[in-house]
Parts: C-alpha cells; sequence; structure tokens
C-alpha cells in the first residue's frame, strides 16, 4: 500500500530523557512553565513538520536508560538524550553513557545530547571540565524546550544530508 | 530585533581550515545565509569576525551601547582562556547564546573549559556551519526581551 510505503520512509528519532526528568518544575520558568509532557507535545509537532517519526522516552532506571541506548538502538535512526548529571560528571554511569553513546557514533547515528538548563551556569568553578563522550555528536544546553526543537531541526537536516 | 553575531580567531579560515573537522563553508557563506533567515524572520543580523581579542571585548560593549538584542559568540580559541571575553559577556544584559561549529568538548583537553559558557544564556555546539541558522532561526521563537 502507498501509505504504508510512506510511512516506512519516515526515519525514526529517538528522544530519550534521562532519571529525574519526569519532573521538571525545578526548571527556571523562563521559556515559560515546563513539563515532560509540554516537551514531548511540542518536539511531537516538530517532527511532524519534518516528517520525523518520534519515540519520546523517560526513564528513572538507569538500567533500563542504557538498555534503550543500546539494544534499542538498532530501531531508531537518531537519538537525542538528555542525560541529565551523566555527561558532566566522573561516575560509573559517566563511563557507560561514553561507552552507550561510541556504540552509536560508531553506527554513524546522529547523537545531540540536550540539556533544558545551561549546564555551564551551574557550578561555580568554570574551569572544571566537562566530561562528554567520544564520537561526533551535537550539543545543546540552556534553551528550554527549546535544545530539544533546535536538536530536532539539526538532526533532521543531518538525516537529509546523509540521505 | 538586532542581533550581533560575534566570531573569533581564525573562524576567516573557515572552508580551508582543516574542513574534516570545520566543514567546507566559508565565513562569507555562513553569514549570508544568517543575514537571509534573519531578513525572512525580521531580525537584523549582523556579522563580524576578529583574530584580535579586545575587538571581540569592545563588540561586546557596542551591543551594551546600541542596544542589541541578543548575542551569538562563537569566540573560537579564546572561549578557552578569556576572562575579558567572560566579564564582558556577563555586562551584556539582552540573550546570550555561545556557539561551537564542531563540539569542543570532544576535542583536545585544553579546549573542555569555557569561560564563555557560564556567562551565557545557552550553549550550542558541534551541529556543524548549520548551527548558525538554527540559532538564528529559532530566536525570534524565544521570550527575548527586544528593545
Amino acid at each position: 500500500m502507498p501509505t504504508r510505503e510512506i510511512q516506512n520512509m519516515k526515519k525514526k528519532l529517538l528522544i530519550l530523557n534521562g532519571p529525574g526528568l519526569s519532573d521538571l518544575s525545578v526548571y527556571d520558568e523562563f521559556y515559560g512553565k515546563l513539563s515532560l509532557q509540554k516537551i514531548e507535545e511540542k518536539s511531537q509537532a516538530v517532527c511532524d513538520e519534518l516528517n520525523l517519526d518520534l519515540d519520546f522516552r523517560q526513564t528513572d532506571d538507569e538500567d533500563e536508560l542504557f538498555g534503550f541506548l543500546l539494544k534499542d538502538s538498532e530501531k531508531f535512526d537518531a537519538v537525542i538524550i538528555n542525560p541529565v548529571g551523566y555527561s558532566h560528571a566522573l561516575t560509573a554511569e559517566f563511563a557507560r553513557y561514553r561507552l552507550a553513546i561510541k556504540t552509536l557514533t560508531l553506527q554513524k547515528k546522529p547523537v545531540t545530547e540536550v540539556h533544558i538548563a545551561n549546564i555551564f551556569k551551574q557550578g561555580s568553578d568554570i574551569t572544571k571540565p566537562l566530561q562528554v563522550p567520544e564520537g561526533e555528536m551535537g550539543f545543546v544546553s540552556g534553551l528550554g524546550v527549546y535544545s530539544y526543537v533546535i536538536a530536532i531541526n539539526a538532526i533532521s537536516k543531518k538525516l537529509n544530508k546523509l540521505a | 530585533m538586532k542581533v550581533y553575531v560575534i566570531n573569533g580567531p581564525n573562524i576567516n579560515l573557515l572552508g580551508t581550515r582543516e574542513p574534516e573537522i570545520y566543514g567546507y563553508e566559508t565565513l562569507d557563506d555562513i553569514s549570508e545565509k544568517c543575514i537571509e533567515i534573519g531578513k525572512k524572520k525580521g531580525i537584523d543580523v549582523k556579522f563580524m569576525q576578529s583574530n584580535y581579542e579586545g575587538d571581540l571585548v569592545s563588540w561586546i560593549q557596542d551591543a551594551i551601547k546600541n542596544k542589541i538584542d541578543a548575542i551569538v559568540i562563537n569566540a573560537a580559541a579564546y572561549t578557552h582562556t578569556s576572562i575579558a571575553i567572560h566579564d564582558a559577556f556577563k555586562s551584556f544584559s539582552g540573550f546570550k547564546v555561545e556557539l561551537h561549529i564542531s563540539n569542543p568538548h570532544l576535542r583536545e583537553s585544553f579546549r573542555h573549559v569555557t569561560y564563555v559558557g557560564p556567562a551565557a544564556d545557552a550553549v550550542v555546539a558541534g551541529l556543524g556551519a548549520d548551527g548558525y541558522s538554527h540559532v538564528i532561526d529559532l530566536l525570534p521563537d524565544l521570550p527575548i526581551k527586544v528593545n
């Protein structure tokens, strides 16, 4: 069926939100009152416009998070991840995160890390380096829900270039 | 809305300097694209580049004086060294975006420190030369106070 063919051509995007992101009431309201549902709705609207098939997930379970990244990654053409603190703390989770991202980038899948707030503003020690994984990866921090919007726009453009 | 896009050292070499990292687009290409998107979106975009740290500081001060609404800055290597740019950027009360073509945090450790980031509202990196147009395109949607 033609409609099915068109659906099959849609590129699949996974947006993955890490632990704690179900409650966004702690965030500054510069970009308006935030909730994960609002982020999902906005992401869905942008994906609809760009003809992307969106799978939007959040988990508080670390094992599940890395499972989504490693086991399910085959099903997706690109990934946007909000890894909360995993990307900027030298912890065991960071090592796992780094490995998962490396696996994705080795498959040449566009990956972009997003943060709602500007993570460089949070610490007072500005000379402390940010720990991020290897591989090619986009990074957007501090634009609230628009961090996701810009990441989706950039990934769509990248997928079109790869096609 | 009035926006300054300020670029630091070596960015004038875009298109020829390590294109596998920075891409084949020249700064003129990027500037043209940003100004064009700006026109469509009703944004007055002024694009500038200098290899001198003091010029970047002066342009940020000009932005304060001229009541510019937002600055997008790619301070390039000065990102990782310049307290002067950090201070100037802090004094600018409009919307501030730190931008990089590549992702500095994925590169040599001497690029992992940002003095610009803590003074910025947002940081966008690793989206290639398209990062500039993605940011300009988005600015009208943000709750930026327009003078």
